[in-house]
């Protein structure tokens, strides 16, 4: 009534010391395990009363049944545990070893390879962008309201008060206030700021800023409209809030598909990074394709937009002969070429002839 | 320290003859057995929409230790995935929370970020005690126990003073880190001791400085002289930061295990410039024309140089170590480091 259907050599430990005894696993013709016998102490432990506990298979990593109080049996016989195992009726088990024949299933192992570089592709490339441009527009109006401290922030650390004179300042905002007043629904509202170079840029509760180097840089107020309407542009699209949300979700992506960070410290910081630079160009070219039907739309002649674009070309070529290359690294890495642009400008013109 | 070198350690009760013994680390895993369980790890993660990342992280690690081998026994990774699971969703609230204060409400997101710093040694603590006790050998578990005051200076004050007083006592702040993390850790009941001065971890930091001088001055003289050399000239700065990078990485890990003892074993280390080298420069090369793809395989290299060059000077057997008594720690700590990179 008690026939041994097997014996399984191993290693029996104790949970209680380090002692590593030299055992045999016994299992009887019921399926059970029933004792364990350690060759030093001529010993025999009983389990037939315990609960134990099969460890999944994971490539060829020694196999291990752990009973009651720690105990622990390890051995290599891959093919009589997994006899055990199948005997065990528990869904548990079954689905263990359905995850080991995965690992092994090289079709599949292929297939993933595959699948899992052409959805992470996608999921770059067209998921997030899409996702949070969803989500910027529906983004309720007041969340863009509470952003209104990045100008204060701007104000603390790069930014200084104008030195243009009072009168210049009113000029300008003369000149726009009528096409601003067309764009009410984006709150916009012109400031003008020492600092930063020359630049002009748009936050997302709607202020624009002029720097003084961009101001003097421009030599009509064409020019001035072209980029004011780029930057229009930006709001429109809400590229501020956009990029906020695909940051957000590329870390939290990176972070549950990588689940330990640290493997990955020296390969996602460097993607990440150009993601979000490939991003910023999108971002330039809708602003750019934005501003150029605004400005078709107000008769302002489109060279204008060019004559902007080439005037800050040529401030930041002058500006790194000085300062070696950082500067026109800095310029060109988060927008796209000006050769680029001004393409795009003929391609809209063609459009419109 | 000066008497028991001479004479036999006092617990030694078996033949004292072949007491002695060389244990060598081992390391058994393969990189193409270790690709298959990671891509489908990927797989089931995106499938899963991340859920599975906490089961990933159990898998991945139970092959690294139950792959590794000290005296033809293996190391074990114990931990839940249920465990992991819990504290990663609560980790990643508080991330989430977070990151939109830090957007929209910059002084509660000020706030919180001292909390945090305030918190982060509680969690370091968190985050070793459950890693060491998920953790076996022998089916004995390793532990940790620290303090909330220690941890607090290992990780703040001993670096900024460090830093104020211009790097000369950036050693012994590596040297307290590492004595504070090594013995409050314990194999069982036994626990691991740390022996190093400063003067060993200074002479590091002496000879990576001593090289870039020698080195470094040189090339920007001729630089600064001969116009041209600047074509090459940041190559060789390149080439030279990563020599030193290698060079401390090297020397820290050697002088770590050499500073290390469990009761009376001690431990070796042979990391050597040369093979280090070779082990990242192939990793490197391999992983960025695979687009990633070679990971997996590049750690089980890097893991199998390691842990070929580690030693234990075993003093007498390994089989009288007791196991500690049970107690809980959650896996949150662990997660909250890892979330924040912190840890």
């Amino acid at each position: 009534m008690d026939l041994v259907l097997m014996f399984i050599d191993g290693i029996y430990l104790d949970g209680k010391t380090s002692k590593r005894h030299i055992a045999r696993l016994e299992v009887n013709s019921d399926h059970k395990i029933t004792r364990i016998h350690l060759a030093t102490q001529r010993e025999i432990l009983s389990f037939e009363q315990q609960h134990y506990k099969v460890e999944t298979r994971l490539g060829n990593t020694p196999r291990e049944i752990s009973f009651d109080d720690a105990q622990l049996f390890v051995c290599d016989n891959h093919d009589e545990i997994d006899k055990i195992i199948s005997w065990q009726k528990k869904y548990s088990s079954k689905q263990n070893t359905w995850l080991y024949r995965l690992e092994n299933n090289l079709k599949l192992i292929c297939l993933s390879t595959i699948a899992t570089i052409i959805f992470l592709y996608g999921l770059i490339i067209y998921g997030i962008p899409s996702t949070a441009k969803v989500m910027a527009h529906h983004a309720p109006q007041f969340t863009s309201q509470q952003l209104i401290s990045s100008l204060d922030i701007l104000d603390r650390t790069v930014f200084d008060a104008s030195e243009l004179s009072a009168q210049r300042q009113q000029e300008i905002t003369a000149l726009v206030a009528p096409y601003l007043l067309s764009y009410k629904s984006l709150q916009p509202k012109l400031v003008f700021r020492a600092g930063m170079k020359a630049n002009a840029l748009a936050l997302p509760n709607g202020v624009i800023v002029f720097t003084d180097d961009f101001v003097n840089l421009t030599q009509s107020d064409d020019e001035l409209l072209a980029v004011l309407f780029h930057e229009l542009g930006h709001l429109s699209h809400k590229h501020m809030t956009q990029r906020m949300i695909q940051d957000a979700m590329l870390t939290i992506m990176v972070v549950f598909i990588t689940g330990d960070v640290e493997t990955f410290d020296l390969l996602t910081g460097l993607p990440t990074l150009l993601l979000d630079l490939a991003y910023s160009r999108e971002f330039e070219i809708e602003a750019d394709s934005y501003a150029l039907t605004q400005l078709s739309n107000h008769n302002i002649p489109l060279q204008s937009f060019i004559d902007a674009m080439r005037n800050l070309e040529q401030y930041y070529l002058k500006q790194s002969a000085g300062s070696r290359e950082s500067a026109i690294n800095d310029f060109f890495s988060t927008h796209p070429k000006t050769e680029k642009r001004i393409k795009l400008i003929e391609q809209f013109n063609k459009k419109n002839d | 320290m000066t008497h028991s070198a001479d004479t036999p350690p006092v617990s030694n009760t078996n033949t004292p003859t072949q007491s002695h013994r060389k244990i060598g680390f081992e390391f058994r895993g393969d990189g193409i057995e270790y690709f298959k369980i990671w891509i489908v790890n990927i797989l089931l993660t995106i499938v899963t929409l991340g859920i599975y990342s906490a089961w990933a992280t159990v898998r991945n690690n139970r092959y690294f230790y139950s792959n590794l081998y000290l005296d033809n026994d293996n190391f074990r990774y114990l931990a839940d995935p249920l465990t992991i699971l819990k504290g990663r969703l609560i980790a990643l609230a508080a991330f989430i929370a977070y990151y939109v204060a830090s957007i929209f409400l910059p002084i509660i997101s000020g706030i919180l970020a001292i909390a945090l710093l305030i918190a982060i040694p509680y969690f370091i603590n968190q985050s070793v005690a459950f890693n060491n006790r998920m953790s076996s050998y022998k089916n004995i578990q390793f532990r940790f126990k620290g303090s909330y005051g220690q941890a607090f200076m290992v990780i703040y004050i001993w670096p900024i003073l460090g830093i104020l007083t211009l790097g000369i006592l950036y050693p012994l702040a590596i040297l307290k880190a590492n004595e504070y993390f090594v013995r409050n850790s314990a194999y069982g009941t036994s626990n691991f001791d740390f022996n190093a001065t400063y003067k060993d971890y200074g002479m590091i930091f002496l000879t990576a400085l001593g090289i870039a001088v020698v080195v470094g001055v040189p090339i920007a003289l001729i630089t600064y002289f001969v116009p041209v050399f600047a074509i090459i000239s940041p190559v060789l700065f390149g080439i030279m930061y990563f020599a030193l990078i290698v060079y401390a990485l090297v020397s820290f890990t050697n002088l770590f295990y050499a500073s290390l003892n469990l009761v009376e074993h001690k431990f070796e280390a042979k990391l050597t410039i040369t093979g280090q080298t070779k082990v990242i420069l192939i990793n490197l090369f391999l992983t960025i024309i695979t687009l990633g793809l070679y990971l997996p395989a590049a750690k089980v290299r890097m893991t199998k140089y390691i842990c070929s060059c580690l030693t234990m000077h075993a003093n007498g057997d390994l089989d009288n170590f007791i196991a500690a008594e049970k107690e809980n720690i959650s896996a949150l700590g662990e997660e909250f480091g890892q979330v924040f990179d912190f840890a």
